[in-house]
C-alpha cells in the first residue's frame, strides 16, 4: 500500500507554482460543505423560530438566509469542479510530456526489450486512468472527503446527544463501505481481464479472419469466443450483485438511523430538552451523512485504477537512459567524414556480438558491409549512429569520440534509410520534411524529381500531399523505401548509413531506387549493409562480417577474383540473375544444390 | 442504393421491435423488475407516509409510548424495501448483462460468416468496438435504463399524487423546481454528449502520436528530431486538456444546478408550507413529509434526463447492429450443391471480370487453366490484380462476371466448406493466431500426424527455427508469447497450408519477407511436397518464380503473357520488362 502511495504522491511535483490555487479550492469545498450541512441549521431555526413560535417575519428572513446560503453553495461547486478540473489537468499533460519526453531519450535497447503496444500503453491508457480519476473522481473526494465530518459536527452542533447516536450508526456504515470497496475492486478488475479478453479474441480473429474463413475454424473459433464471453457474463452478473447489495444496504442503515433518532429523540422531546426543529433536522443531517459514503465508494474502485496504472508508470519513468549526453560534451563541429572504429567489442546482453572490430571510412568514402543475418552487421551501423556505445574501443567521427559530443548535434548531421523504412501519418511531403522541416516546397519537390519520386507518386491520389495512413500501409515496399532515400537527401547528411531492402521489390521501382542511391551517396561518407552485388560494387571497400568478427575486407573485385567468404557469399546471393538463369535454362527448376554455411 | 457490405443505420420502429422482442426473451427478470420497481415506490411513500404519522401522533404530543408502532413500521418496511431494491437492481442488471452477452455474439457469428468485400470496407478497430464498447449503452439501458425509468415515473407519479392529496396548492409551489431539475438533467446530457465524443477523438490522436513515435523511435533518434516529436506529441496532449476542461465547463454550469435546485422546492416548502403551520392548515408531520418527498423526488427527476440520453445512445448502437446483422451481404450457398471429383483437381478462371464494391474494376477478363498437379506463378507489376485473382480460388470473392470452375465446377455449386476444405491460402501478410507454434500449425488440419507435420516444417523452414524457440514447438506466439520475424511468420504460414494437406494451394507472394539466400533454398525444398497438388503463387522476384512449371503474367487485369519463364524471356515483352535486366545486375 505504501508502495502505491509514493506513486501517486509523485504526482504532487505537477502541483508547484499552483498550491495557492489547491489551498483556495479546500478553502471553497469548505465553505460548499458548510453551506449544504448549515442550510439544515437554518431549517432548524425556521421551524423552531419561526413556525413554532408563529413569527412569519423570522420565518421569511430565515428562508431568504436559506436560499442565500444556498446560492453560495452553488457557487462554490461550480469553482470547485473548474479549479479541479484546471488542476486535474495540468498534472495529466505534465505527466504526460515528461512520460513522453523521457520515452523518447531512452535508447534503443529499450524499445528493444519491450513491446512497443506495452510502452504505449503507459503513455496512453494507463495515463488515462489517471486522467479519469482526477478529473470525475478528484470533485467528488474533495468535496464528499469534507461533507462528511462536517456533516457530523454540524449534527453535534444541532445536539451532541443526536450527534452520539449517528456516531453509532456511522460504524457499521463505515465497515460495509470498505467491504464493498474491497470486494468491488477485485470484482472490477475481474470484470476488466475479462472483457478485455473478449475484446482480444474478437480483435484476433477478426484480424485474422480471411485464415479463420479459408481454413474453415469458424466452428472452432466460436467455440472459443463463447466461452470468453460466458465468463465476462459471470463476471458482471456478480459485479452487479454487489453493487445491487450495497446501495440498497446504505438506504436500509438511513431508515435504522432515522428510528433511533426518532426513539431517543422524542425522549428527550419529552424531557423538553430537545425542539421539534432539531429533531427534524438532525434526521436529513443524518441522510447527508450517508451520501458521501456512498459516492466515496464509487471513486474508489478509480483511485486504485490510477495507483496501479502510476506504478507501471513509474517503471518507465525509473528507467535510466543509458545513451545521453556526458557532463562536458562539446557541440559537434561540421563533420568533414572521416570514421573510425577502434577496437570495438559489443555485448546486448551478456556474451559479446562484436569482437574487438576497427573500420576506417575516409571522408566521402563508402564501404559496404556483407553477410549472413545476425553476424552483426546491423549492430555496427548502429555503434556508428550511437544509438549504443561500445562496451570497449571506441567510435570516434573526424578524431573526436562520440561519448564526448552533444547527440543531437551529431545526429543532426546523420542520415540513416532503414531496410523497413518508417513513415509518419502525414502527407508525403511532410514525410521528406521530417528530418529538415524548415526545407521549403521548392526544395521538397525538387529532391522528389531529382529520383522520380514525382512520378512515382503521380499514381496517388494528390501526389506528394497524399496522406499516408498509419505506418505507410497502402504504399508498396519500394515506394517507402524510395519516399525514405528522399528524406535522407533532402536532409543532405554529411555520413549516411543505409540498410538496403530485401524485400519485394517490383523491378521498374527497383531500377528507380539503384539511381536515387547513386544519387544519395554522392559526396558524402557511407556506410551500406548491402544485400545486392549491384550495390556492393559501388564500395570503396567490401567488409564481410562473420560472427561479430570482419573475415575479409577490400574492393569487391579483389575479392571476387579469389576464393573466400565473399565469393560463396555472393554465389548464393547474388540472387536474381543466377535464379533466372536456372529457371530459364532448365525448366522445370532443378533442386539447387544447398548453398554454402 | 446502399452498399451490401455498409448497411445504413436499421431505422428507428424495427430497431425499437427488434431490441424488444430480444428484451421480452428475459420476460421472466423483466417482469420481476417491474413488479419490484413499483413495490419499491409504494415502500417508500409509505415510509415517509408513516414518519409523518409518528410525528403527528406520537412526537408532537409527546406520546412516547404510541411511537414503537410507528417505528416498528418503519424498520419492518424498510427491511422490506432493501430486499426489493436488491432483487429489482439484481434482475435488472443481469437482463442487461444477458442482453450484451447475446448481441455479442450474435455480431461474433455474423463475423465469422461475413465475406472478405465487408472486411475491406471496415477497419478492424471499428468491427471490433461495435462488439464491445457499442454495446456498453444498450446494457446501461436495458440493464439499468429501462427499468429506473418506469421507477423514476412512478415515484414522481406516486410522490406527486401524495402531496397533492395532503395539500394541493403546496404542492404546486414546491413543483417550481421541478420541471427546471429535468430540463437541466436532460441539457446536460446532450450537451455533454458531443463533448466527450470530442474527447475520445483527441485522445485517439494522442495515441497515434504515441504509437508513431514508440514504432518509429529508430527515424527520430537517427535524425535528432526529439523535439520534434516531443513538440507534436505535447500539442496533442495539451489538446486533450483542453477539451477536458472545457468539459468540465459544462459540467461546472449544470452538476451544481441539479444539487441545488431542489433547494428551492424546500425553501417554498419552508415559506409557504411554514405559513400553513402557523395558520394551522398543515401539521408538523405534512411539513416534513413535503421535505422528505421533494428529497426523494430529486434523483427520479434526475434519472429522466440520463435515460432519455442513453436510451438515444443505445437505439442508435443497436440500429447500427441490427443493420450489420441483417443486411450484410453474405456469401450465397448453391441451392443444389455439387460434390468435387476424386484426385487432384484442375483451376480455371474464364472470362473472369471482378471489381470491388463502387470501384473500377480490376479484372477485365482474365482466362487461365491449370491443368490438376501444375504449379502456375502469376506475375505483373503493384496493381496489376495477381492478390485480387487469387482471393477468387477460396471463394473470398465472388467474380463479378465469368466463372471460376475447381475440377470443372463452379465454385458457386459447391458448398463453402468444401471450397475451404480443398483449398489452402497463405496471404501476403502471413496470420497466425496467439496460440502454441503447434497449434498453429494443425490449424488447418487439428487431426494431422505428427510426422506429417514435421516433414512439413522440415520442407517449409519452420524446422530450421524451431530449436531457437524457448519451448519448441509449444511456445506461444503472438503478443503474450514470442514474437516472431516476418520471414518465419511467412514459414510457419506456409507449413500450415502444406500441412492441411489440401489439393489446390493458393499462394500470395509466400516468400516476401525471408530472405533471398534462404528463399532460394526453401523453393528446392518445397517443389517435391508440392508434388500432386494444383498450386498458384503470386511472385514479385525471379526466386520466387523458381517454384513454377509456368508462369501467366497479369496486366491491365487480363493474362497477357502465358508460358514457360525461359520462354517469356525470350519474347521480350511484359514478362522480360518486369524481370529481364536482373539478369543484367549480375
Amino acid at each position: 500500500m505504501s508502495h502505491r502511495r509514493t506513486g501517486l504522491t509523485r504526482l504532487s511535483r505537477y502541483l508547484t507554482g499552483r498550491w495557492a490555487l489547491v489551498a483556495g479550492l479546500v478553502a471553497v469545498a469548505t465553505v460548499s460543505a458548510a453551506a449544504q450541512s448549515g442550510g439544515w441549521l437554518l431549517v432548524r431555526a425556521a421551524i423552531d423560530d419561526g413556525i413554532a413560535k408563529g413569527d412569519e417575519h423570522t420565518l421569511t428572513v430565515v428562508v431568504v438566509l436559506y436560499l442565500a446560503v444556498n446560492a453560495v453553495g452553488w457557487a462554490c461547486q461550480l469553482i470547485l469542479i473548474r479549479g479541479l478540473a484546471v488542476i486535474g489537468q495540468g498534472i495529466v499533460l505534465g505527466l504526460r510530456r515528461d512520460l513522453f519526453d523521457h520515452l523518447t531519450s531512452l535508447s534503443l535497447r529499450y524499445f528493444s526489450e519491450q513491446r512497443a503496444g506495452w510502452i504505449i500503453a503507459r503513455v496512453t491508457s494507463d495515463v488515462d486512468a489517471i486522467s479519469d480519476a482526477l478529473s470525475q473522481g478528484l470533485p467528488t473526494l474533495v468535496s464528499n472527503v469534507v461533507l462528511l465530518p462536517t456533516t457530523v459536527i454540524v449534527l453535534f452542533i444541532v445536539d451532541w446527544r443526536l450527534g452520539l447516536v449517528a456516531m453509532v450508526i456511522l460504524p457499521p456504515a463505515l465497515v460495509l463501505s470498505r467491504w464493498f470497496q474491497r470486494k468491488s475492486a477485485v470484482a472490477q478488475l475481474d470484470v476488466r481481464n475479462r472483457i478485455a479478453a473478449v475484446t482480444a479474441q474478437v480483435a484476433e480473429s477478426v484480424a485474422g479472419m480471411a485464415i479463420v474463413q479459408a481454413f474453415n475454424r469458424e466452428r472452432q473459433f466460436q467455440a472459443q469466443f463463447d466461452e470468453l464471453n460466458r465468463e465476462n457474463r459471470a463476471s458482471n452478473v456478480y459485479a452487479q450483485q454487489l453493487f445491487s447489495v450495497f446501495f440498497p444496504s446504505i438506504e436500509l442503515l438511513g431508515a435504522i438511523s432515522t428510528c433511533a433518532v426518532l426513539v431517543v429523540g422524542s425522549r428527550f422531546l419529552s424531557e423538553g430538552t430537545l425542539t421539534i426543529g432539531t429533531l427534524i433536522t438532525a434526521i436529513y443531517l443524518l441522510q447527508l451523512v450517508f451520501q458521501p459514503l456512498q459516492e466515496l465508494s464509487d471513486v474508489y474502485g478509480q483511485l486504485q485504477s490510477a495507483a496501479a496504472a502510476m506504478v507501471k508508470i513509474t517503471s518507465v519513468l525509473d528507467a535510466e537512459p543509458d545513451i545521453g549526453d556526458r557532463p562536458g560534451a562539446v557541440p559537434m563541429p561540421p563533420i568533414s567524414g572521416t570514421v573510425d572504429l577502434d577496437a570495438v567489442s559489443f555485448a546486448y546482453g551478456e556474451t559479446d556480438v562484436l569482437h574487438e572490430v576497427s573500420i576506417h571510412v575516409p571522408p566521402g568514402g563508402c564501404i559496404a558491409l556483407v553477410g549472413q543475418t545476425g553476424g552483426g552487421k546491423s549492430t555496427l551501423a548502429k555503434l556508428i549512429a550511437r544509438f549504443y556505445d561500445p562496451r570497449t574501443g571506441s567510435v570516434s567521427v573526424d578524431g573526436t569520440d562520440l561519448r564526448g559530443v552533444r547527440l543531437g548535434s551529431y545526429r543532426r548531421q546523420l542520415g540513416v534509410v532503414l531496410q523497413d523504412p518508417f513513415l509518419f501519418s502525414g502527407t508525403i511531403a511532410d514525410n521528406l520534411r521530417f528530418a529538415r522541416p524548415e526545407a521549403s516546397d521548392h526544395d521538397v519537390r525538387e529532391t522528389a524529381a531529382a529520383i522520380g519520386l514525382d512520378r512515382l507518386v503521380a499514381r496517388l491520389h494528390g501526389g506528394l500531399d497524399h496522406e499516408v495512413r498509419e505506418g505507410g500501409s497502402g504504399l508498396s515496399a519500394g515506394e517507402r523505401q524510395l519516399i525514405s532515400i528522399a528524406r535522407a537527401l533532402l536532409a543532405d547528411p554529411r555520413i549516411l548509413i543505409l540498410d538496403e531492402a530485401t524485400s519485394n521489390i517490383d523491378r521498374p521501382t527497383e531500377v528507380l531506387i539503384e539511381r536515387a542511391l547513386d544519387r544519395l551517396l554522392r559526396g558524402r561518407s557511407s556506410v551500406i549493409i548491402a544485400h545486392r552485388l549491384a550495390t556492393v560494387r559501388r564500395a570503396d571497400e567490401v567488409l564481410v562480417v562473420e560472427r561479430g568478427r570482419i573475415v575479409q575486407r577490400g574492393a569487391a573485385s579483389d575479392l571476387l577474383a579469389v576464393d573466400g567468404p565473399f565469393r560463396r557469399l555472393a554465389g548464393s546471393r547474388d540472387l536474381p540473375g543466377r535464379a533466372v538463369r536456372e529457371a530459364g535454362r532448365r525448366p522445370p527448376p532443378a533442386v539447387p544444390a544447398r548453398p554454402c554455411p | 442504393m446502399t452498399n451490401p457490405f455498409d448497411p445504413d443505420d436499421y431505422p428507428l420502429r424495427p430497431t425499437v421491435r427488434r431490441l424488444s422482442h430480444l428484451w421480452w426473451g428475459e420476460r421472466r427478470l423483466v417482469v420481476l423488475g417491474l413488479v419490484c420497481a413499483l413495490a419499491y415506490t409504494t415502500l417508500t411513500l409509505t415510509v415517509s407516509i408513516v414518519l409523518q404519522r409518528a410525528i403527528d401522533n406520537a412526537i408532537v404530543p409527546n406520546d412516547v409510548g404510541k411511537l414503537w408502532p410507528y417505528v416498528l413500521a418503519i424498520l419492518g418496511l424498510a427491511l422490506a424495501r432493501f430486499w426489493i431494491n436488491f432483487t429489482r437492481r439484481y434482475a435488472t442488471a443481469r437482463i442487461g448483462v444477458r442482453l450484451e452477452a447475446r448481441l455479442r455474439e450474435m455480431l461474433y457469428e455474423g463475423y465469422l460468416g461475413f465475406p472478405r468485400a465487408f472486411y475491406d470496407l471496415h477497419p478492424t478497430g471499428q468491427v471490433v468496438s461495435r462488439a464491445t464498447n457499442d454495446l456498453f449503452p444498450i446494457r446501461y439501458f436495458i440493464g439499468w435504463g429501462v427499468v429506473q425509468g418506469f421507477q423514476s415515473a412512478m415515484m414522481i407519479i406516486g410522490g406527486v399524487i401524495v402531496l397533492a392529496l395532503v395539500n394541493p396548492r403546496l404542492t404546486l409551489y414546491s413543483a417550481v423546481a421541478t420541471p427546471l431539475i429535468g430540463f437541466v438533467a436532460w441539457r446536460f446530457a446532450h450537451l455533454v454528449m458531443p463533448i466527450s465524443r470530442r474527447v475520445q477523438a483527441a485522445k485517439g490522436d494522442v495515441t497515434e502520436a504515441a504509437d508513431e513515435a514508440v514504432v518509429g523511435i529508430e527515424m527520430v533518434q537517427a535524425f535528432g528530431r526529439e523535439d520534434d516529436v516531443r513538440e507534436r506529441f505535447g500539442a496533442k496532449a495539451a489538446s486533450v486538456r483542453n477539451i477536458v476542461v472545457q468539459q468540465a465547463g459544462v459540467e461546472a454550469k449544470h452538476l451544481p444546478a441539479l444539487f441545488y435546485l431542489p433547494t428551492l422546492s424546500i425553501a417554498a416548502v419552508v415559506f409557504f408550507g411554514g405559513r400553513d403551520v402557523i395558520d394551522g392548515n398543515l401539521t408538523i408531520g405534512q411539513f416534513v413529509l413535503f421535505n422528505t418527498i421533494l428529497l426523494q423526488l430529486t434523483w427520479p427527476l434526475e434519472a429522466l434526463g440520463w435515460i432519455l440520453n442513453l436510451a438515444q445512445r443505445a437505439l442508435a448502437s443497436a440500429g447500427r447492429t441490427f443493420a450489420w446483422l441483417e443486411l450484410v451481404q453474405r456469401l450465397p450457398e448453391p441451392e443444389n450443391p455439387r460434390p468435387l471429383p476424386a484426385g487432384p483437381l484442375s483451376v480455371a478462371f474464364e472470362r473472369v471480370q471482378f471489381a470491388y464494391p463502387g470501384e473500377e474494376e480490376v479484372l477485365t477478363g482474365v482466362d487461365l487453366a491449370l491443368s490438376p498437379g501444375e504449379i502456375v506463378a502469376v506475375c505483373g507489376g503493384t496493381g496489376a490484380g495477381k492478390s485480387t485473382l487469387l482471393n477468387l480460388l477460396p471463394r473470398f470473392y465472388d467474380p463479378t462476371a465469368g466463372r471460376v470452375l475447381l475440377g470443372g465446377v463452379d465454385l458457386r455449386d459447391v458448398p463453402l466448406a468444401e471450397v475451404r476444405a480443398n483449398v489452402a491460402v497463405i496471404t501476403q501478410r502471413p496470420i497466425l493466431f496467439s496460440i502454441t507454434l503447434r497449434e498453429n500449425l494443425i490449424a488447418g488440419r487439428p487431426d494431422a500426424p505428427w510426422d506429417e507435420v514435421e516433414a512439413m516444417c522440415e520442407a517449409a523452414g519452420v524446422a530450421d527455427f524451431v530449436p531457437d524457440l524457448p519451448t519448441g514447438y509449444d511456445t506461444l506466439i503472438g503478443e503474450r508469447g514470442v514474437n516472431l520475424s516476418g520471414g518465419q511468420r511467412q514459414r510457419v504460414a506456409l507449413a500450415r497450408a502444406l500441412i492441411a494437406g489440401t489439393r489446390v494451394i493458393v499462394l500470395d507472394d509466400p516468400l516476401s519477407a525471408v530472405d533471398t539466400h534462404t528463399e532460394h533454398d526453401l523453393v528446392g525444398r518445397l517443389r517435391p511436397v508440392l508434388e500432386g497438388r494444383t498450386v498458384i503463387v503470386a511472385a514479385q522476384r525471379l526466386s520466387t518464380l523458381a517454384l513454377a512449371d509456368r508462369a501467366a503474367v497479369l496486366d491491365d487485369g487480363r493474362v497477357v503473357e502465358d508460358g514457360r519463364p525461359a520462354d517469356l524471356l525470350e519474347q521480350r515483352a511484359v514478362f522480360a520488362g518486369l524481370f529481364g535486366d536482373e539478369i543484367g545486375v549480375a
